[in-house]
């Protein structure tokens, strides 16, 4: 079976910066995979580059098997972090979900569509909400509308950046809610931008991490976010509060420029392992001079570090 | 009691628009010990940055200001002009978030700094107070030469920590952070939170510390206070707040961001209808019983005071009088997004 | 759907009637305005047009340089004329030629702002060094030359108007384009397919009309005093009674030496009163259309 997203040795380049460094994921139809990572990690030029905004200077992106053209674009829908920004202040809630249909200028059953799209995002009953404007409706039901207005298009993929991040959070969990919903009852995968691994922990399948430019570890969300192999990935765990017991491991400084990608590995000069000089002498060098390499396509879990990937003799959870 | 370092009584602030008075914050009381760190958790609207506005009277001119505000023993709301510049920066420093806008573009961020200084007279000339900015910006954690950059040349994180560096510049007791963290990656917050515990604890500096994510208050707060349309709703404890919350609306709060590993919130978020109410437009009653899950009869029709529960922690829920009911009973009457 | 749409528009058509009628400046200026407006349309009924006829008032018998008192009801001119009349007749040519030049002024305007703004690049920059070299031409020699060249008549006069005052409402309306284009909603409906007529016509041009039509109210009274200014300088259309051309006739048959005072007064109060009257209704709109200018309710 086709899997639904491949996306293959991916890299963006402006000039010397390196957005996007060969990264390969693969997602499956009802799959919500988390692409976690911090600003200038890369991540959201990778998903102007899934959606055929930004085109990759090398590699490929497929859907079903297809390269993104006109058609499989549309299967492919984005829903913003802000909601209220996405609405034009102009245009009614039945303008707004019904706009996708007039792009493509498929007239047929549109008010059947839009109403059947607000209801599928719990915006009921949907008959109430048409004529009203964005600042009328609440934050969370702003971000249904966003999400109505994408399903109504009947994507295969939904890009979801930072979905709940500008809500209030007490409404954060029934946005999610619908979005796991979404993707249980129609077969539509999702990739979730997020710095918020609790977010993952809610709904995600899989989660990838990216770090300057590239896929560092991936694997399926329990086993990932309950014994990470990435250093970097252990540390961003440590320094959030839903994972209480963890020790703190602040990293020093922030993500170099991606103009400047540091050799050997690109995590050494922030890696607390490395720097704990835990490690053999062989595996530091390793670390400072070789490159562990982009995670393959295939692979459904791994790590991009040299001693999680050596066999390793002294335990280091 | 006596070693507050701030102490407000009963402080309630109404804006005055053309669509009529808005009560934003309606009666709050909460003191914070010399050197201990009061976490102010809620969400838009809520009240809170009026709250932090008020606190140093820098609210828009024909707001109504009443109840008590005890800053180092000294009355901010009676307070005359002189005396409030005085008290400002050098009693209270306050630091607001987006901290690129909070700087000048076009100055060197180590005169930004010194300025505090030089406004307050703390030094005695300009050399003294460049090497004073150089400690500083040391302390916050950046190399001093970088007091020559301008704020575009810094990061995010950067120039956050330089607005921490200028609020202290006058050696204030007390520091109130609205929401310093909010626009930063996440390790960046992690590196100013780290910043802000350690200054607490090497300076003995007392800290207010606001924002609307909760879980950031955890790592730097002793206590925390939970505000909802414009009053305290909980009052205790970090931890207790946390884990076991008195009430419904900080329990929601906290079931909204998952313990990872938890197995109950694996694929089931948790989290409230509706949205957090217009403070020009309040519900009857309690302001929170529109949302919340375990509203029963006399919730919309009197407001709940705040009732002190056991000896640290108080909140203001109806159910607060009612018999206690076991945990059990408890946990289940919170909903939860079921998505398998 | 378009019905509910179409009821949805007339309710925000009568929230903005509303925040007018609450605004003292709207509502004197456009009382002010509505006033002119019908003295204009009524001109036929209440000032003959024979009156304005040199050979016709002297024929019957009006005095020259008649006082208000002497002849009703705002006395005469050097050639007998009703003065009357010919502010009557002026208010006409005045706010015809404001209000056409300002839709020709936006109309150029408007497209040259939203067409630089929204494709940017090399044309955004060639848009705007022309914009530029308009912005920077001396305006009374172009008009004058252009006068010369295309010959005095109404049309022409609202012709250079048109196209000497458009580089700022050009400036304007990009600007505004701008910030328009980096809104969230512009990127969401692009990731739904949109095309840029589509973008323009859905999202930008909404957002930016309010703009357009409160510049469009200021632009008026600035085309009223072009035109005066051309009339007075003798560049108007010697066929039309224009405030302007009023003012010129009075002034260069000595009414100001004479202490004529009659003959200037009304046609200079007249358009003292439009561009006040217009300037207060701009203003409004653009309290309405952009909140954040007025107290937010």
């Amino acid at each position: 079976m086709t899997p639904l997203l491949e996306v293959e040795e991916v890299s963006v380049r402006f000039g010397p910066v390196r957005a996007v460094d060969g990264v390969s994921l693969r997602m499956a139809a009802g799959e919500v995979l988390a692409l976690v990572g911090e600003s200038g990690s890369g991540k959201t030029t990778l998903v102007r580059a899934i959606q055929g905004l930004q085109s990759p200077s090398a590699g490929a992106i497929r859907l079903e098997g297809d390269a993104i053209d006109r058609v499989r674009r549309r299967q492919i829908q984005m829903v913003f972090q802000d909601p209220t920004g996405a609405l034009n202040p102009r245009q009614t809630i039945y303008e707004v979900v019904a706009e996708g249909l007039r792009i493509r200028r498929d007239a047929t059953d549109e008010r059947q569509r839009v109403l059947q799209a607000l209801a599928g995002a719990g915006m009921r009953p949907p008959e109430r909400f048409l004529s009203l404007y964005p600042h009328e409706i609440s934050g969370g039901q702003r971000q249904r509308v966003v999400i109505a207005g994408a399903m109504v298009m009947q994507p295969r993929l939904l890009l979801a950046d930072e979905p709940v991040a500008s809500l209030d959070a007490s409404i954060r969990g029934e946005i999610l809610v619908l979005l796991r919903q979404l993707v249980d009852e129609t077969g539509l995968a999702v990739l979730v931008v997020t710095h918020d691994l609790g977010l993952a922990w809610n709904i995600a399948d899989r989660v990838a991490v990216m770090y300057l430019g590239r896929i560092v570890e991936t694997g399926a969300t329990e086993a990932l976010l309950a014994n990470p192999q990435h250093p970097y990935t252990r540390a961003l765990l440590s320094v959030i509060p839903e994972t209480r017991q963890m020790e703190q491991q602040i990293l020093i400084g922030e993500i170099p420029d991606p103009s400047r990608v540091p050799n050997g590995c690109r995590f050494h000069p922030r890696c607390p392992l490395l720097q704990s000089g835990t490690l053999d002498p062989a595996t530091e060098q390793r670390c400072i001079d070789e490159d562990p390499g982009a995670i393959a396509l295939a692979a459904r879990e791994a790590a991009a570090c040299w001693p999680a990937m050596a066999p390793w003799p002294r335990s280091f959870h | 009691m006596t070693d507050h370092i701030l102490s407000v009584e009963d402080l309630s602030v109404t804006y005055h628009t053309t669509g009529g008075p808005v009560p934003a914050v309606r009666g709050v009381s909460f003191g914070v010990d010399r050197g201990a760190s009061l976490g102010l958790a809620g969400e838009s609207g809520c009240g809170k940055s009026t709250l932090a506005n008020a606190l140093l009277r820098l609210l828009p001119p024909g707001t109504d200001v009443s109840g008590r505000i005890l800053l180092e023993g000294q009355d901010v709301l009676a307070l005359n002009p002189g005396g409030l510049r005085a008290v400002r920066w050098t009693s209270g420093a306050i630091i607001f978030q987006g901290a690129l806008h909070a700087l000048n573009p076009v100055q060197r961020i180590g005169r930004q700094v010194a300025e505090p200084m030089l406004v307050h007279g703390t030094v005695p000339d300009h050399d003294a107070a460049r090497k004073r900015t150089g400690e500083l910006l040391e302390q916050v954690g950046l190399p001093p030469q970088r007091a020559r950059a301008y704020p575009h040349q810094l990061s995010g994180g950067q120039r956050q920590r330089v607005l921490i560096a200028m609020a202290l510049a006058c050696d204030p007791a007390l520091l109130i952070a609205d929401e310093p963290t909010t626009a930063l990656d996440l390790m960046v917050q992690a590196q100013v939170l780290d910043l802000l515990g350690d200054l607490r604890r090497e300076r003995g500096l007392s800290l207010l510390f606001i924002t609307h994510d909760l879980s950031v208050l955890t790592y730097v707060c002793g206590r925390i206070a939970i505000m909802y349309a414009g009053k305290i709703v909980e009052q205790g404890p970090a931890t207790n707040v946390f884990e076991s919350p008195n009430h419904p609306y900080t329990e929601a709060l906290a079931a909204a961001f998952p313990t990872i590993g938890d197995h109950r919130a694996r694929m089931a978020p948790s989290g409230l209808g509706g949205d957090p109410p217009d403070p020009a437009n309040l519900p009857s009653g309690c302001p929170f019983h529109p949302r919340c899950p375990r509203v029963f009869e006399p919730c919309a029709g009197e407001d709940p005071p705040l009732v002190t529960i056991g000896r640290k922690s108080s909140a203001a829920c109806h159910l607060m009088a009612q018999p206690a009911l076991d945990e059990a009973e408890w946990s289940e009457t919170i909903p939860r997004g079921d998505c398998r | 759907m378009t019905t509910a749409g179409r009821l949805r528009r007339r309710r925000t058509a009568t929230r903005v009637v509303r925040q007018f009628a609450h605004s003292r400046p709207g509502v004197i200026g456009l009382t002010v305005l509505g006033i002119f407006a019908v003295v204009a349309l009524a001109a036929p009924l209440i000032a003959p047009i024979e009156q304005l006829n040199p050979v016709l008032s002297r024929a019957s018998g009006n005095p020259q340089w008649g006082r208000p008192g002497e002849f009703l009801p705002l006395g005469t001119d050097h050639l007998r004329r009703s003065v009357w009349a010919q502010f009557v007749w002026g208010s006409r040519v005045s706010l015809f030629v404001g209000l056409a030049a300002t839709i020709l002024t936006m109309a150029i305007g408007s497209t040259m702002g939203i067409v630089s703004g929204f494709v940017g690049g090399t044309t955004d920059r060639a848009l705007m060094r022309v914009t530029e070299w308009f912005l920077v031409i001396p305006f009374l020699p172009l008009a004058i030359v252009l006068a010369s060249i295309l010959g005095r008549s109404i049309w022409n006069v609202i012709f250079v108007i048109g196209v000497t005052s458009w580089p700022a409402t050009a400036r304007l309306v990009r600007a505004q384009v701008l910030t328009v284009k980096q809104r969230l909603f512009v990127d969401r409906a692009r990731s739904l397919g949109a095309g840029s007529w589509h973008l323009i016509s859905r999202h930008v041009l909404p957002n930016v009309s309010g703009l357009i039509l409160a510049n469009a109210t200021l632009a008026v009274p600035i085309s009223i005093l072009t035109e005066t200014t051309l009339a007075f300088l003798g560049l108007g259309d010697p066929s039309s009674a224009s405030w302007g051309k009023t003012l010129e006739e009075a002034f260069v048959n000595g009414a100001i030496t004479r202490n004529a005072w009659w003959y200037f007064l009304p046609a200079g109060l007249g358009i003292l009163a439009v561009v006040l009257a217009f300037t207060m209704i701009g203003r409004t709109l653009e309290e309405i259309a952009d909140p954040r200018l007025g107290r937010r309710p």
